[in-house]
């Protein structure tokens, strides 16, 4: 399998290069365009109670669907992701991260995603009440609205809920208000998220709720 | 006429250098600026073509329901741009037809005629547009996407999805199709439809689909109230 990240950083999607009789899993309506050669099959996205959690509670679709190639050439695919932006690639052996909901793309190997309890902290910051967890063996490509910024952290830092990408189980998400009970709803900021603990997290430039929330005031006054 | 593509890839525009006597076609709202007198008609159809009812059919075909004609005496230049962020094409007709996908059609030489052609009744169930644009003669057309461009020159068969194709050489036959292969979990899975091309010709893609960032965006969007 050969896959690359094309475009540019504004537009990226995945040129993939699957050779005969291997396959990749791809978020539901990810295909842009395809060769004949690989045949999807829908499948639930794991049991029926899982998929349903992750449909419900994860923001992720019930179905996904599974490339394979069944032709004896190498076949292509692209895949593609619903904001314009950066995509990320990342090999996980064995350890386990999180990701925001609705930024998985696709997966090869062994990956199971799980819809885990945030809490109810979560659920008032408009994060959800699950967080989507992804662990295994293989690769996992997801994308971000705007560009990445990685950054290592070890202590405490402050991300505002909906630029909050990938972060590993080492780093715990706790709720504050941005500023006091007053300000942070005149700021509009209201709730932030504040990571504590060490290790690497990936924030998101732009965020579809951010944009959203623009437009709504522009709408119907 | 000559097509000149600034900003690209991610925020196109298209500045067109217009000489006497030239016509240039394009959608309504596409006009960004313009240099030099330059006289502009909006008419629902072009030249010597249908009617009021052609403006019709394009508004189905989610093109705006006015064509705006731009002419001049002297030379001059009109900036055009899209709705959206992503890249424009510039294609030369030389006779040939191209099949141009609802959304994507900017403007045109006035030697280009361009018609609509109904996709059947699989089109309306696909929620996609009901009618492409058809275009022939000579001259140049500008297109435009959502995301960059990439060409597929087809020879057999190749698959894209509906919400990614910008055009296809009517060289290509078509067929529409939902992703699996029956309707319920086609239904089920929220998976699009797909196009199979079959012969040889070129098709270009756009790297993103505007139908699933607008329902994506959608879900937080407020309710009139």
């Amino acid at each position: 399998m050969n896959v690359k990240e094309v475009g540019s950083s504004a537009f990226q999607i995945l040129e993939c290069e699957l050779n005969p009789k291997e396959s990749i899993t791809v978020e539901s309506g990810a295909m842009a365009s395809q060769d004949v050669g690989l045949v999807p099959t829908t499948v639930m996205n794991g049991t029926f109670f899982q998929a349903l959690a992750l449909k419900f509670f994860g923001g992720e679709s019930f179905f996904i669907n599974h490339f394979l190639n069944v032709s004896a050439k190498v076949q292509k695919i692209h895949i593609s992701q619903t904001t314009p932006g950066d995509i990320q690639c990342r090999k996980l052996e064995g350890e386990e991260i999180f990701l925001e909901a609705g930024s998985f793309i696709a997966r090869a190997g062994d990956i199971k995603i799980k819809t885990k309890w945030a809490g109810f902290k979560n659920f008032i910051a408009g994060e959800g009440l699950f967080k989507l967890s992804f662990k295994g063996h293989g690769t996992i490509w997801y994308g971000c609205y705007g560009a990445v910024i990685e950054k290592e952290i070890n202590g405490t830092y402050i991300v505002d809920s909906g630029h909050l990408l990938m972060w590993p189980p080492t780093i715990n998400l706790k709720l504050k208000l941005a500023g006091g009970l007053i300000d942070s709803f005149l700021s509009k900021e209201g709730f932030v998220l504040q990571l504590e603990g060490k290790g690497k997290v990936q924030l998101q430039t732009r965020s579809v709720k951010g944009l959203a929330q623009w437009l709504n005031t522009r709408f119907w006054r | 006429m000559r097509f000149e593509l600034q900003h690209q890839p991610s925020s196109t525009i298209a500045v067109c250098n217009l000489e006497p006597k030239e016509t240039l076609v394009s959608e309504g709202g596409a006009l960004m600026a313009l240099k030099g007198t330059v006289s502009v008609n909006t008419t629902t159809h072009q030249k010597g073509s249908g009617g009021v009812l052609s403006g019709v059919k394009r508004l189905l075909s989610s093109e705006s329901f006015f064509l705006n004609q731009y002419q001049t005496t002297q030379s001059a230049q009109v900036w055009l741009c899209s709705a959206l962020p992503g890249d424009m094409l510039v294609k030369k007709l030389n006779g040939e037809k191209l099949v141009i996908a609802g959304g994507s059609f900017v403007a045109c030489d006035s030697n280009v005629h361009i018609d609509l052609e109904w996709q059947g009744l699989k089109s309306i169930l696909s929620g996609e547009s009901l009618f492409w644009i058809k275009a022939k003669g000579q001259g140049d057309l500008l297109l435009n996407s959502f995301g960059f461009i990439y060409p597929v020159h087809v020879d057999g068969e190749y698959i894209v999805d509906t919400g990614h194709i910008v055009a296809f050489e009517e060289t290509l036959q078509f067929n529409i199709s939902t992703a699996s292969k029956n309707w319920l979990q086609a239904y089920l899975s929220g998976e699009g439809f797909i196009c199979r091309f079959k012969g040889k010709g070129t098709v270009w893609c756009q790297s993103h689909n505007p139908k699933s960032y607008g329902q994506e965006l959608t879900s937080y969007l407020k309710p009139r109230g």
